[in-house]
């Protein structure tokens, strides 16, 4: 029991970390986009990159916001039903209906694999001007799904010890 | 009797082109082919056709079907470069060639389509099929008159060809389609390109740009076929044979009624926009070309099949006296 | 098994899973996954993964946490509390005032965004702090910024007029210009709407008390609360006209106004960065994760052949260019209930487009009916978007039923609005024919 709360925290933690860093990228983004209007509007010299490294910061930052997000109940539900519940039916509904949340994430974390593999196989660049490396972007869905797998994995040792009597605080 | 039944089965086969509904090519093409091989197989292939994103975003119809998602697909093979080097001679070259008729001869009569046929085999367990050779060419809001006019000229651009037109002095970037109109009617560009006329009408370019300049940034084949090939093997014999023949023969068919609707949608243009066709004299086609030619030999690094492609390029623009 | 036993067997389980509390994306992708196998098998689990691939290269969403962000720094800055002040001295007196300056500000901000996601999360956080806190009634409140906040896809410019064009081959000009005049008929239908119920039930939109109405001077000085909004507007609006930016780049442009005005606050601190960066992250995250889901499941659907259910559905037209007119406007109602808009477009205008040009209909009128469908749509339990969208900005004290309850009279409000544009064309037809022929 002190083991699995040992891990469950040290997985909020990690999440926690990362979307704390992760979150520095709307800068990034913003300071690209900016960028990019100054040099073309101003300048008349556009750059190959801005569009694209805007572009790929974003799908990086969406796809890694999956585990913080859970970890901090941000993935919205619906919660006529649901509110009416005590915490233990909570749980016992969240264990059944995690199924679903496995397949999916599962899913994610294995095509994302294949798809991550083929690209590290040719080391993948951008067909565009600029020409980037691809590979490291889509080695971040399998990374991502991961992250969120690990995160949902807390979520059912927490549900379950509800289930078992036991009083685990959510999201803290 | 196992034969009889066998003969009698009815195939199903998913398959999605990367042009949306409203591309002329999605009907002339796609549906076109999937119509035909239903009848000519008496409805025992029935290819089901699917717009871009529909199942799988437009540019990953390569994986989809390389990984047997899609047993069969349309796509351009601009999207996959990286993973096939030779998709670059495939997508156009810059400045390659002056007409449709020469991209023609190229891919039919000197070799090169086979050359790809039997590299994707080997190389990605796939038929390869092109769909037609067509241009790409620029609309514009100014007119260009020589290739000096190029310089400062600020154009939605993507790819190899946005490489080409930066090396020659042109503000090229890359915006997403949905962005181009509203980019053009701001002034934010000054041109763009997407297919040739059919393609920048479709997109409604001709209500900004009132002139279309030629000649073509590119002839080529971009558009592809890719058919997988276990889901092909699994075919009876005479289904195969059927596939393989009516996709050959697509490939003439398509070409030729494309060139018509071009010239159809260009005296349309014409008349009723006031688009005015500007046709750059040879002298400043062959500075165009020139410039390319840096390009065409980092193409040919690539690999020993972009290498032995470019060389017949360049024999071919040899041949018209065009290059030394 | 038919696609009309599918479609209710899919749609179902969608239903049952989101009662049961499980996160929407999760229900959204989970169940795409298993009707996946069962339809098409395995080789077809990809296509999640390519779908979301998909959605990670869309440069039009880049907008979310720009617009965001702009918005959480406009909060934290003082910047909208001020603007607040400014309305409820001025507009005071009139019942509902505040309600109705939300709403005449998510049409501009709808004339500056074209993702309606964007402008509920931005316009939630500016507006909903500032009208709870005013005791306006939580319904009302929550009510008004969600019917406000669909309004982004309506008035240019707009990403699902983009994709009606890309399907249809409709001039976006044109459809940008269709969508001014219903936009602004939705607003003065929800602003009266909002006046009347207000002028009855004062108590959903008090009026500011008699002893805290300042004099000319107070009011005079509380304007320059305007400045810093209005420069934001017309740095966003300005560029996209001029030639600046893109639509999508001009949210940048919002952030670098949203950032001045923080300075000329004196309030741009590190931990007010930080904190706004932060909700931004959880915010657009909560969002991308639905799409990732939503692109998923509109593709299974398609994959089952979602096209062939609307082309059945076709022979029951009662007949007639009303009927059929009437019948496509329910059949698209009842899908928004449960599916994506883009998906929702991507089925049914191949199939509906040619009877209606049949009939002789104009295209762009037809498309801007459809564009309010769908912003309905956006709004209608139990899958809307938006309301899901709003679900994550409310404090907890509002509950996903208040959500729901609060948008129905919104709903009728602007069904009405749909009536008038599709009995009178000209509201919608008037603007593009004025500029196009
Ligand atoms: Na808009
Ligand atoms: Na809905």
């Amino acid at each position: 029991m002190r083991v699995l709360l040992k891990v469950i925290a040290c997985i909020d933690a990690f999440n926690d970390r990362l979307g704390r860093i992760l979150s520095y990228a709307v800068l990034l983004m913003f300071l690209v986009v900016l960028s990019e209007v100054i040099r073309r509007y101003v300048f008349n010299a556009p750059t190959v990159w801005g569009t694209e490294l805007t572009q790929l910061t974003f799908g990086v930052y969406s796809i890694l916001a999956g585990g913080y997000l859970l970890r901090w109940g941000g993935h919205v539900n619906v919660d006529i039903l649901y509110n009416r519940f005590s915490t233990r039916t909570k749980a016992f509904i969240d264990i059944l209906t995690s199924v679903l949340f496995f397949l999916f994430c599962g899913m994610m974390l294995i095509y994302g694999s294949i798809l991550a593999k083929n690209s590290i196989a040719i080391w993948e660049h951008s067909v565009s001007a600029w020409g980037p490396p691809l590979w490291p972007v889509k080695l971040m869905i399998p990374f991502g799904a991961f992250l969120l797998l690990l995160q949902g994995v807390a979520k059912l040792i927490r549900d379950i010890l509800t289930l078992a009597g036991a009083d685990v605080k959510e999201g803290s | 009797n196992v034969e009889a039944a066998e003969s009698q089965k009815v195939i199903t086969w998913k398959s999605q082109s990367h042009w949306p509904m409203a591309s002329s090519s999605y009907r002339d093409s796609l549906v076109a082919v999937a119509e035909r091989i239903k009848e000519r197989t008496n409805g025992r292939l029935v290819i089901e056709p699917h717009p871009g994103g529909a199942l799988v975003p437009g540019p990953q119809v390569f994986t989809a079907v390389k990984q047997g998602m899609l047993p069969i697909g349309v796509t351009s093979s601009a999207y996959d470069l990286a993973e096939v080097p030779i998709f670059n001679v495939v997508a156009g070259l810059p400045l390659n060639f002056a007409a449709e008729w020469e991209g023609v001869y190229f891919h039919q009569w000197m070799g090169f389509e086979q050359m790809v046929k039997d590299y994707m085999l080997e190389n990605h367990d796939m038929l390869f099929f092109t769909d037609k050779i067509y241009t790409t060419e620029l609309s514009l809001k100014k007119p260009v008159r020589t290739f000096e006019d190029f310089k400062g000229l600020k154009l939605r651009s993507s790819g190899i060809l946005q490489k080409y037109l930066t090396s020659i002095g042109a503000a090229a970037s890359m915006i997403p389609g949905g962005d181009i109109y509203a980019a053009l009617a701001s002034g934010m560009m000054d041109g763009a390109h997407w297919g040739a006329v059919q393609g920048s009408y479709s997109m409604k370019f001709y209500e900004i740009s009132k002139y279309h300049l030629r000649p073509a940034l590119n002839v080529a084949a971009t558009d592809i076929w890719l058919v997988n090939k276990k889901a092909f093997d699994k075919l009876p014999e005479d289904l195969q044979e059927i596939l393989v023949s009516t996709l050959e023969e697509h490939f003439w068919l398509r070409t030729n009624q494309y060139i018509y609707l071009e010239s159809l949608v260009l005296s349309k243009i014409q008349r009723e926009d006031n688009v005015t066709l500007i046709t750059l004299p040879p002298e400043e086609y062959a500075k165009m070309q020139k410039a390319a030619l840096k390009i065409w030999d980092d193409v040919a690094a690539l690999s020993p099949e972009c290498e032995e492609a470019v060389e017949m390029v360049k024999e071919f623009n040899r041949k018209m006296g065009r290059i030394d | 098994m038919s696609i009309e036993l599918l479609t209710i067997l899919f749609f179902s389980t969608l239903i049952i899973f989101l009662l049961l509390g499980l996160p929407l994306a999760f229900v959204l992708g989970g169940v795409s996954v298993v009707f996946l196998y069962f339809t098409w098998g395995p080789e077809a689990f990809y296509m999640v993964v390519l779908q979301s691939w998909g959605v990670m290269n869309k440069f039009t969403l880049v907008a979310i946490p720009l617009f965001v962000f702009m918005a959480m720094i406009l909060e934290r800055s003082g910047t909208a509390n001020d603007l607040y002040d400014m309305m409820y001295l001025w507009f005071g007196r009139l019942r509902g005032g505040l309600a109705i300056g939300t709403v005449v500000i998510c049409a501009i901000f709808a004339a500056m965004c074209g993702i309606s996601g964007a402008a509920v999360v931005s316009m939630g956080t500016i507006a909903l702090p500032s009208m709870l806190k005013r005791d306006y009634d939580k319904l009302i409140a929550v009510g008004c910024i969600n019917a406000g906040g669909g309004w982004g896809i309506l008035i240019p410019p707009s990403i699902i007029m983009i994709l009606y064009s890309l399907i249809t081959g409709e001039s976006v000009g044109r459809l940008f210009a269709g969508g001014v005049f219903p936009g602004l008929l939705m607003l003065v239908l929800v602003s009266v709407y909002i006046a009347v119920r207000c002028y009855f039930q004062p108590e959903l939109g008090p009026p500011l008390p008699v002893e805290e109405r300042g004099d000319w001077l107070r009011k005079f000085r509380s304007l320059k609360a305007v400045i810093l909004p209005v420069m934001i507007v017309i740095m966003v609006m300005g560029s996209i006209v001029m030639g600046i930016a893109t639509p999508t780049e001009a949210a940048g442009m919002g952030v670098l106004g949203a950032i001045i005005s923080g300075l000329v606050y004196r309030q741009l601190t590190r931990s007010l960065i930080v904190e706004a960066g932060i909700r931004t992250f959880r915010l657009t995250g909560m969002i991308m994760w639905i799409l990732f889901g939503a692109y998923c499941f509109t593709a299974a659907y398609q994959g089952m052949g979602a096209s062939r259910l609307i082309e059945s559905l076709m022979q029951y037209v009662p007949g007639g260019p009303w009927g059929t007119i009437v019948f496509i406007q329910v059949v698209v109602f009842l899908l928004a209930m449960v599916l994506d808009p883009m998906g929702i477009m991507m089925i049914c205008v191949p199939v509906f487009l040619p009877v209606v040009l049949s009939y002789g209909f104009d295209p762009v009128w037809f498309g801007i009916l459809f564009i309010i469908n769908m912003e309905i749509g956006y709004m209608t339990p139990p899958f809307g978007f938006n309301l899901f969208y709003m679900k994550a900005i409310v404090p907890p004290s509002i509950t996903m039923g208040d959500v729901y309850r609060s948008i129905i009279p919104f709903v009728i409000v602007q069904l009405v609005g749909m009536a008038l544009v599709m009995i009178f064309p000209e509201i919608a037809l008037w603007l593009p024919d004025l500029f196009f022929d």
